[in-house]
């Protein structure tokens, strides 16, 4: 083994022991619990709220007698086949004492989104918003009504359903597998990766970062710590991923395969279940990890760089802003690229080289060739080497005031200088 | 071997505008215990960083060993001015670490720091905590972690500062030990009693130059050596200040005056035969404390000087 790679895994070691041997680092395991704890509360909160807000919403047809029951029967064979959900209809029979339709639209207690009256051939709908869905509803409505009374009573259609047996995966069923992955390496990057840069503070803070100066290039420095900080990440995703795989055999072992079969014969869920990459799970969950360590790798460098800068935790806080921000600017850009694979968009997604992890693991979800993810791979190794080496120069030019990433300026502008005292003495000499 | 373990010349380093350092050269002869001796602030540890390579000169080279410094960063030792540990490190793995950076196996690291820290009495702090440890203490573990892995060279920036006295002595008697088994010592100080008890040779930096370089007595010769002499009681006044040099000075019942080597045994010669008697005599060298505050005062002035000038030229123009 090299020196360097020596003195890297030295670094690597003490970093990861730092943080693993920790109690707090069982806080930071758990981590994902308080996050998923959180977002349960908040959706239940938010579902509970929708729940209540469409069982209040209503459709109202104000109909003669006589048109009841058929607006009823078509409202059943209308609303299976309409795929959006339709709100409750409720019927009202025609007579004077009828409300006004617009009465109806503001009655209190309930959400009116349209109100049908008058005769079915030329009836009067009153809608809570222009050409709204529910208004187009009622007049399909209607307009069943009408044929059925015009054609008299016909013979049920008697379908016969058949499923694809193996269909293959839907293009935006791929795509949602892609997102998927852009999300979980976005959020597992922006949880783990901005911790180097507390590392390098706590390094300044007490002093060490002079004796690792002194001892190992700082380049070693550097990859050691991201080294160190991708163990930890590893060893978190490790944790969860047996985690998962432990509480998917237990959850399998307590559910009723009467139930599981009766799920899985819903064709959504059968769909949801046989989803598939382009490139077949083996492939896109290796790409997908190694896309991560690559993620991580480069936006870690980044932190490294910016906190090399800072000298106080404030301003690490400070300077750490804009790369979150700029994160979010990538997940974003690469979302946008997962749902319009090969555009315009996703490519220049996939060529820069922040956003290229992300929107790379998202192609293998939806594209099958694999030769290019190597390239990729290639492509963004070399940025993270170039991060590490830009961080290095400008660490060693703020922190050890090393100036060697502005030397040439300060020896051109102490030339300059020079070359002005000597011009103004020549002068002085001459007059 | 080479004859010198560092040879660094001509250093030279601008913080912005101000020269923290100009055209320093240090040269340290393997085997030697050589100080760096300066007033705060007058460029040592930016000289001692730019000759280990740490941060770069913006003229001049350092070569240590004959190589570049980041060539043998292994064969160094180096103990910064700012003490820097791992506080929630134990002092073992601490000195282990250290070593490992400098390419020590582990084992062997932790194996040498209980020696050491047996040595110098620390064996109870052995499995401690560094946050639990004294300022002095946690010094001592790092100055242990500076050099468990032998190093040829060992640098150490204001080694003696935060130190109680015991522990002074017992870093004096390690360094001495060091350099008996073959290491290069090169530290910087401002504390005159180590360097004059400890350096084979010695540079003295004030105001980002070096204004000396040579051996203590080197040092000590810069200054005439001083005279105390006391007459008889009874003596005339007038005829000691005739018999005296001038420029002695009467001080209760003394003379106080400098004399060069040469003007010794004729000064003898003269108060023995004057009739004045003698009650006390004294000849003493100056210590490396006077030279050094001779060095640094002359230095001042001659700034103090040139500041005036400017200030005159200012006005003028």
């Amino acid at each position: 083994m090299t020196p360097f790679l020596k003195n890297m895994l030295v670094i690597a070691r003490r970093d990861f022991l730092a943080i693993v041997a920790t109690p707090t680092f069982l806080l930071f395991l758990l981590a994902p619990l308080f996050m998923v704890g959180m977002g349960l509360a908040g959706g239940m909160g938010a579902s509970q709220l929708a729940d209540s807000a469409r069982g209040a919403g209503r459709i109202v047809a104000v109909v003669g007698a006589g048109d009841v029951e058929a607006l009823r029967a078509a409202d059943a064979r209308l609303r299976a086949s309409v795929a959006r959900r339709v709100p409750v209809l409720e019927v009202r029979i025609a007579s004077p004492a009828t409300a006004d339709p617009v009465a109806i639209a503001r009655e209190k207690g309930s959400d009116t989104y349209a109100v049908l009256s008058g005769p079915l051939a030329t009836p009067r709908i009153v809608e809570r918003e222009a050409d709204s869905n529910a208004g187009h509803y009622l007049a399909l409505l209607a307009d069943d009504v009408l044929r059925s009374k015009a054609a008299g009573p016909l013979p049920a259609v008697a379908p016969k359903f058949e499923a694809l047996s193996s269909g293959g995966t839907s293009i935006a069923l791929q795509q949602s597998l892609g997102f998927g992955a852009v999300f979980i390496i976005f959020l597992l990057t922006l949880l783990l990766a901005g911790q180097t840069v507390s590392s390098l503070a706590e390094e300044k803070g007490n002093k060490v970062i002079e004796i690792l100066a002194a001892a190992v290039p700082l380049e070693s420095v550097f990859l050691g710590k991201l080294l160190g900080f991708l163990g930890v990440a590893v060893l978190f995703i490790a944790f969860w991923l047996v985690m998962a795989i432990a509480g998917g055999l237990i959850a399998a072992l307590q559910i009723d395969p009467a139930a599981l079969a009766s799920v899985q014969s819903a064709s959504k869920a059968t769909a949801a279940l046989t989803a598939a990459p382009a490139t077949g799970w083996p492939f896109f969950l290796g790409i997908g990890f190694v896309y991560f360590i690559l993620s991580f790798l480069l936006l870690g460098a980044v932190f490294l760089g910016v906190g090399a800068q800072a000298a106080t935790v404030r301003e690490i806080q400070m300077l750490s802003l804009p790369i979150t921000i700029f994160q979010v600017g990538m997940f974003s850009l690469s979302t946008a690229a997962a749902s319009a694979p090969g555009s315009t968009l996703s490519t220049v997604a996939q060529i820069f080289p922040f956003s290229s992890p992300l929107a790379m693991a998202a192609r293998a979800a939806t594209d099958d060739s694999k030769a290019v993810h190597l390239l990729a791979l290639g492509w963004q190794a070399i940025w993270v080497a170039l991060v590490i080496f830009l961080s290095v120069r400008l660490f060693r030019a703020g922190v050890l005031s090393g100036g060697s990433s502005w030397k040439f300026w300060r020896r051109g502008k102490r030339t300059a200088a020079l070359a002005t005292d000597a011009t103004a003495a020549i002068i002085d000499r001459h007059s | 071997m080479n004859d010198f373990s560092v040879e660094a010349i001509g250093l030279t380093k601008y913080f912005g505008d101000f020269k923290a350092v100009d055209n320093v050269s240090l040269t340290v002869p393997t085997g030697s215990i050589y100080g760096v001796l300066g007033p705060n602030g007058a460029g040592k540890t930016t000289s001692l960083r730019m000759t280990l390579g740490i941060i770069d000169p913006d003229e001049g080279t350092s070569r240590v060993f004959g190589e570049r410094p980041q060539a043998v960063r292994h064969r160094i030792g180096y103990l910064p001015e700012e003490r820097g540990l791992y506080p929630g490190m134990k002092a073992r793995e601490a000195i282990a670490f250290m070593g490992a950076l400098r390419g020590l196996d582990w084992s062997e690291g932790r194996r040498r720091a209980a020696t050491f820290m047996t040595e110098l009495g620390l064996e109870r702090v052995i499995d401690e905590k560094i946050r639990k440890m004294s300022k002095g203490m946690a010094q001592m573990i790092q100055l242990i972690g500076s050099i468990v892995h032998a190093p040829d060279l060992i640098v150490l920036d204001e080694p003696f500062s935060g130190l109680d006295p015991v522990n002074q002595e017992r870093l004096e008697m390690l360094v001495r030990r060091e350099r008996d088994r073959g290491a290069t010592i090169l530290f910087s100080t401002h504390v005159m009693a180590h360097a004059e008890r400890l350096c084979d040779r010695l540079a003295i930096i004030a105001r980002s130059q070096r204004r000396f370089e040579g051996t203590v007595d080197d040092a000590r010769g810069l200054l005439p050596m001083q005279v105390r002499y006391t007459p008889r009681a009874d003596a005339d006044a007038t005829a000691i200040a005739a018999l005296l040099p001038a420029g002695a000075e009467p001080r209760g019942d003394s003379w106080f005056f400098p004399i060069e080597d040469a003007d010794v045994e004729p000064l003898l010669a003269r108060i023995t035969g004057s009739g004045l008697g003698v009650a006390g005599l004294s000849i003493t060298r100056p210590a490396l404390h006077d030279a050094f505050v001779h060095i640094v005062r002359q230095v001042d002035a001659s700034f103090d000087a040139d500041a005036g000038t400017d200030a005159v030229e200012e006005a003028l123009t």
